[in-house]
């Protein structure tokens, strides 16, 4: 199951991926607009895993400045676009990346830099690294080298600039789509109770991205186990009593 | 009858009524009907708020040693009065509710409670009509004494503060006694008129030691350095909304006596003319930075409190100042903003204290370190806790923000850069310190066992909403309360302010009616793309990034404790509580020599004084 293109996706959502042209003229400028200025303003959430993140304060400050096409760091995953995962990703840490990408609004991009997060590099035989990033997260680009130069860090961010405009950047969705297939490799990792705060098959409704392959064995393992969070409601007093009440 | 005395008669009756029906279930509602009783009385007189009426005399008067004692109302009492009342009100209308069922369940007197509360607005009221000296130094004991009351109703700890403001206020009114026999030796009469007439003649060394005599007197009542010591603790101990209306008003009185004698009387330009030898500064110039050392040094004391009610009571010192610093600038832009600051002020501390209080309430602590996260749980205590800080910090849209902005363009008209930047860096202070005080209470983690807390009653809320909107229309129009300055203004003879509904007509003025709505306009656009926009999706609050960390109910990430640390690694070492050194200082300096006088009298050298009586007595004889 490692090869995501293997993977059947029903057509008519696959396809629409931004670049089917709607039948209103404006709205395909609109369209356009809008994934022009998404792919101007970028937020990234630098997720330092490892070596690799040395790359990015010279790619950020005056000498490559990143800023200059509209690229800034972001403290937190809420108002972030890109998620940027720098090296070798633990076991331990990818728990950690994976409830970040999850807390990231869509929509969401994530790209690997370094040959570890690609095949896992020079961490092959380490027993407590995961080797293949993509098999957890649908990873957008991958940046290889060990470690890239910012100059290779910025090309391949302008390479993902290119697909959000041209609308080909749509590997978020796929993580919706086929949630039972991230997830069935997440619980083979972590453990078959594992889950994060963030209710996935809910926030798919949300979007309109449930296929078939969305539900599976795995998140109803994943349903058996997990404590849901209810959000915290406004009171003002009565709402609350009347709900005791009920109860009783 | 004047409309004087029905006001007075009225605010004895609730004295009466508070005492009597406290205990009743409706006791406190009936006092606070007659509030806004004493309210209409005031309203009888509202003539005196817009210059229509010059002065309302009361047709009581008593002759003492050949001293005819009269009260009367002016444009200054009416305005202050007006403040007591409504602070009285909202108190009291807070009180009533289930405060006041719980008060009485934890064994707390509310027949007490409610009757040092109408006790304090009565004897504020009857000080804010004396007509004289000798009616000013009664109306001040009797304050006092009021405020000793209320202060003390809590006991234990509570009345250990009340006991060392007590022994402030009796030092301050020995050194306000003292002044007032100066004047008499002076003068020859405690008559206003005749000191008004009587000062420009005055000599310069009795002129400072009167102007000595009589700041510090009316000093220790605002708690201006270095007599600050006394105010917080003790307000903050006093129960519930005695609080609210202690901090919105009680310390102002001192403010109005320092008006009435030292600017009224004896005259700003006369303080100009009393140079401090070897300095370049003059009497005026003190003052000022008095106050302004006032704003400063007890903001930044706020700033390390982590009790709620204790930081609100801290800005009441620092906020003192200001109003002192807009008053002895005494221009028409600075006096009416020091004014105008008695005024708001009031009103947002009046409601930032009943917010905590309700916080109280329903939490049952007011520690910054114990709570978080209230914001789902009390939304229009939140509310009404955002207004307050906005005000208390200065900022628009609301009251605070215009009072201010007036004390700030009087001291750069005046030419005094160094006084402007000691208020600025005040209110750097506030605004530091009320961000924690809404951070810690509000913002951030709920706190499992405040997850069944729910909004205050409706008897707290009513009161607060109603302060809120006040806060925001006199912010809105504040020409509703520079209407009123201005006749304190005229009537005590400092250059009246020009002004409209929006604010101050002059070169570079300011319109808030403007401002206000350009904010509005903002804020509805802002609303409209949040409510037309993308559907939004609420998460729950351990659903949070904290670095990646997975958050459970048991990890505290709302951070409280130890607020500001860089702030405090830089101007830390600055507090070192000197002032409470001093007074330690002095403590036993007193103790130390009234032991000793103990010694001499009774137990040492019973026969030295006995020789020391037989050698006079000789001397006496033979001479």
């Amino acid at each position: 199951m490692n090869e995501l293109d293997k993977i059947p996706v029903r057509q008519e959502i696959s396809v629409a991926q931004g670049s089917v042209k709607r039948s209103n003229p404006l709205a395909n400028v609109f369209d356009e607009l809008v994934r022009f200025c998404q792919s101007r303003s970028m937020f990234m959430l630098h997720y330092c895993t490892g070596c690799g993140a040395i790359e990015l304060p010279p790619a950020m400050t005056s000498r490559f400045d990143m800023e200059r096409l509209g690229i800034q760091p972001m403290v937190t995953p809420r108002q972030a676009d890109i998620l940027l995962i720098t090296g070798y990703v633990s076991v331990k840490t990818l728990k950690r990346i994976i409830l970040t990408y999850e807390q990231m609004p869509a929509p969401k991009y994530v790209i690997g830099i370094c040959s570890c997060t690609v095949n896992g590099g020079m961490y092959w035989q380490s027993y407590a690294t995961a080797k293949v990033l993509k098999e957890y997260l649908p990873v957008d680009i991958y940046i290889a080298g060990c470690m890239p130069r910012p100059e290779a860090v910025i090309s391949g961010l302008r390479d993902l600039m290119g697909d959000i405009k041209s609308g080909s950047a749509s590997n978020w969705k796929r993580y919706f789509q086929n949630y039972d297939h991230y997830l069935g490799n997440q619980q083979k990792l972590f453990d078959e109770d594992w889950q994060t705060p963030t209710d996935i098959i809910a926030e798919a409704e949300h979007y309109g991205l449930i296929t078939d392959q969305t539900l599976g064995e795995h998140t109803a393992l994943l349903q058996k186990h997990q404590q849901p969070l209810e959000a915290l409601e406004f009171s003002l007093g009565e709402k609350r009593e009347k709900i005791r009440g009920e109860n009783q | 009858m004047t409309a004087l005395d029905t006001l007075l008669l009225i605010s004895a009756i609730t004295v009466g009524v508070a005492l009597l029906a406290g205990n009743w279930r409706v006791g406190g509602w009936l006092v606070t009907i007659l509030y806004a009783l004493q309210g209409a009385a005031l309203l009888m007189m509202s003539g005196l708020g817009y210059s229509t009426l010059t002065v309302v005399q009361s047709s009581f008067s008593i002759e003492v040693l050949s001293e005819q004692l009269l009260w009367r109302f002016d444009a200054l009492s009416w305005f202050f009065a007006l403040i007591t009342i409504g602070a009285g009100l909202f108190s009291s209308w807070f009180a009533s509710g289930e405060w006041g069922e719980r008060y009485r369940d934890n064994g707390g007197s509310l027949r007490l409670f409610h009757g040092a509360l109408a006790l304090n607005v009565f004897t504020m009221l009857v000080l804010l009509a004396s007509g004289d000296l000798l009616t000013l130094f009664i109306g001040w004991e009797l304050v006092s004494w009021a405020s000793f009351l209320i202060m003390a109703l809590a006991g234990g700890k509570a009345f250990g503060y009340a006991m060392r403001y007590i022994s402030y206020a009796f030092a301050g009114a020995m050194a306000l006694l003292g002044g007032l026999l100066l004047i008499y030796a002076e003068v020859g009469s405690f008559d206003f008129q005749s000191l008004k007439e009587a000062a420009p003649q005055m000599q310069a060394s009795t002129l400072w030691l009167l102007v000595v005599l009589l700041t510090s007197g009316f000093g220790v009542k605002m708690a201006i350095l270095p007599f600050h010591l006394w105010q917080a603790k003790a307000y903050a101990q006093t129960p519930g909304p005695g609080a609210a209306f202690l901090g919105a008003i009680s310390s102002r009185m001192g403010l109005f006596a320092f008006i009435v004698v030292v600017v009224q009387l004896i005259g700003i330009s006369r303080l100009v003319e009393m140079e401090i030898p070897f300095t370049f500064l003059d009497a005026q110039d003190l003052l000022a930075w008095i106050a302004v050392f006032t704003i400063i040094i007890p903001t930044y004391i706020a700033l390390r409190q982590h009790d709620a009610r204790r930081l609100l009571a801290w800005h009441g010192v620092g906020q003192t100042g200001y109003m002192l610093l807009g008053i002895v600038i005494a221009n028409d832009l600075g006096s009416a903003g020091g004014l105008m600051h008695v005024f708001n002020y009031a009103s947002y501390q009046a409601m930032l204290f009943m917010v905590v209080v309700a916080v109280i309430h329903r939490t049952g602590t007011s520690d910054l370190n114990k709570l978080g996260g209230l914001f789902t749980r009390m939304p229009l205590s939140y509310l009404a806790m955002l207004i307050g800080i906005i005000g208390l910090a200065g900022l628009p849209p609301m009251n605070g923000f215009v009072s201010k902005w007036l004390i700030y363009r009087s001291l750069i008209v005046d030419g005094s850069p160094l006084l402007f930047l000691g208020a600025v860096i005040g209110t750097l202070g506030t605004i530091l310190s009320v961000y924690k005080l809404i951070h810690n209470i509000f913002l951030g983690q709920l706190r499992v066992e405040h997850v069944a807390v729910r909004e205050a009653p409706l008897s707290m809320v009513i009161p607060m909403m109603a302060l809120a909107v006040i806060v925001f229309v006199t912010g809105y129009f504040p020409g509703l309360v520079l209407d009123w300055t201005s006749a304190v203004q005229a009537s005590i003879g400092i250059p009246v302010l020009a002004h409209h509904l929006g604010g101050v007509s002059m070169k570079g003025g300011l319109d808030m009616i403007w401002i206000v709505s350009v904010l509005l306009i903002g804020f509805g656009f802002g609303t409209l793309v949040f409510f037309l926009g993308g559907r939004s999706r609420r998460v729950h609050q351990l659903d949070n990034y904290a670095g990646g960390h997975f958050l459970t109910a048991e990890t505290r990430y709302h951070y409280s404790d130890n607020f500001y640390p860089g702030l405090m690694h830089l101007i830390g070492p600055w507090y070192r509580n000197s002032f409470e050194w001093l007074e330690r200082g002095v403590i036993s300096a007193v103790d130390t020599l009234s032991t000793a006088m103990q010694g001499l009298y009774r137990n040492a050298h019973p026969s030295y004084l006995l020789l020391a009586a037989v050698v006079f007595a000789l001397s006496w004889v033979i001479v």
